[in-house]
């Protein structure tokens, strides 16, 4: 292609630029790297959001506490609460796309093959 | 600033130029003129970047050109078509985290991610923002978000709890998981580089290994600042599909 004169440079620029799209295998979307970086950013994710949902709910509830005068009611629920929101978050973390907090996207994947009535929500 | 034996000591707020207004401390302090440093190199990375489009780019425009379709493609491919008016944002978001994470590895300078309060009100802007787009979107009907489906009443009394209180939890989260990073390596870069102080001609060791810390930190540096915008991108995701 390079014999012929350069009729117009850009213009063959441009086809060659387009060429190599073309070629270009689509990427697989927000791919991690090896095994032992994506180990890692797993391990600090379910680790932060763990101890960040038990430490918020705890902090939440207390004050809730201190505000109504329920305790230690309020704190005790919280905690619970907290716990079961985190292991939540945690397992769709890792069972989810990637990070998503998407219970019915996480749950279409894993068994049905999406039922069309589900799109509304 | 002398030789610098805690490690902490490099977090530590300065007042620059006090300045005092009505009784309150509004100094323009070191971190404030590290946010000016990286929004004024963001500024002009993308206004020389584009001025003169050449067709073959040169390094600064490449270098513009590439941060702008690395933004749209995972805004892309995580939001779709509906998520293209949230770019400016996004590409903001990316490029002040990234230039801020990059610009503290730099021996002296100040790292403004380090500081919980500065991610976590970058955190709290993408939830309020996320959450004003999940109710202007679809109205009232949001809330039903945090009703899980095929699931009987009584156990929605739990359920619903849970999920607004994991929902509520994501600024926290995604601040803490930015902070939490840059502070942990920066603390390890500061002890042993306090090392190498305290132990004279031993000295070549400790700074082997923050040579190599630090090729880490560039790792986690680049990799936090995309962590934080994919999960603003979820985040936004979930507002307008509510997923």
């Amino acid at each position: 292609m390079s014999e012929e004169p350069p009729s117009d440079p850009l213009a063959r620029l441009g086809e060659r630029i387009d060429r190599a799209r073309a070629e270009r295998v689509p990427v697989a979307k927000s791919g991690g790297g090896p095994g032992l970086q994506q180990g890692l950013a797993a391990a600090w994710r379910i680790g932060i959001e763990l101890v960040t949902a038990v430490a918020v709910s705890v902090g939440l509830g207390w004050a809730l506490d201190r505000w109504l005068g329920t305790r230690p009611w309020a704190m005790v629920t919280l905690f619970f609460l907290g716990i079961a929101a985190g292991m939540l978050n945690v397992y769709r973390a890792l069972t989810g796309t990637g990070g998503a907090v998407g219970w019915r996207r996480a749950a279409d994947r894993a068994a049905r093959p999406a039922p069309p009535d589900d799109e509304d929500c | 600033m002398a030789i610098e034996l805690h490690p902490l000591e490099q977090f530590t707020i300065e007042r620059v130029l006090p300045v005092r207004l009505h009784g309150l401390d509004v100094s323009y302090t070191n971190a404030a003129l590290a946010m000016t440093a990286i929004v004024a190199l963001i500024a002009a990375l993308t206004i020389f970047g584009t001025r003169r489009a050449a067709l073959v780019p040169g390094r600064v425009q490449s270098l513009a050109e590439l941060s702008y379709e690395f933004v749209a493609d995972m805004l892309q491919s995580t939001v779709g078509p509906q998520g293209l008016p949230f770019f400016p944002f996004i590409f903001s978001l990316f490029m002040f985290i990234l230039f801020a994470n990059l610009l503290g590895l730099i021996p002296y300078s100040f790292t403004v991610t380090g500081q919980i309060i500065v991610t976590f009100a970058l955190a709290i802007v993408v939830f309020i923002g996320v959450t004003i787009v999940g109710f202007v979107k679809h109205g009232l009907h949001f809330l039903r978000f945090f009703v899980p489906e095929g699931v009987p009443a009584l156990l929605l009394v739990i359920l619903v709890p849970i999920e607004v209180l994991s929902y509520c939890i994501r600024p926290f989260t995604l601040s803490i998981r930015l902070f939490a990073n840059m502070l942990a390596g920066h603390t390890m870069l500061g002890i042993f580089a306090g090392f190498a102080a305290l132990i004279g001609a031993l000295a070549i060791f400790p700074v082997a290994i923050d040579v190599m810390l630090l090729a880490l930190e560039l790792l986690v540096a680049v990799l936090q600042a995309y962590v934080f915008a994919i999960l603003s991108c979820l985040y936004l995701n979930d507002a307008i599909h509510m997923h």
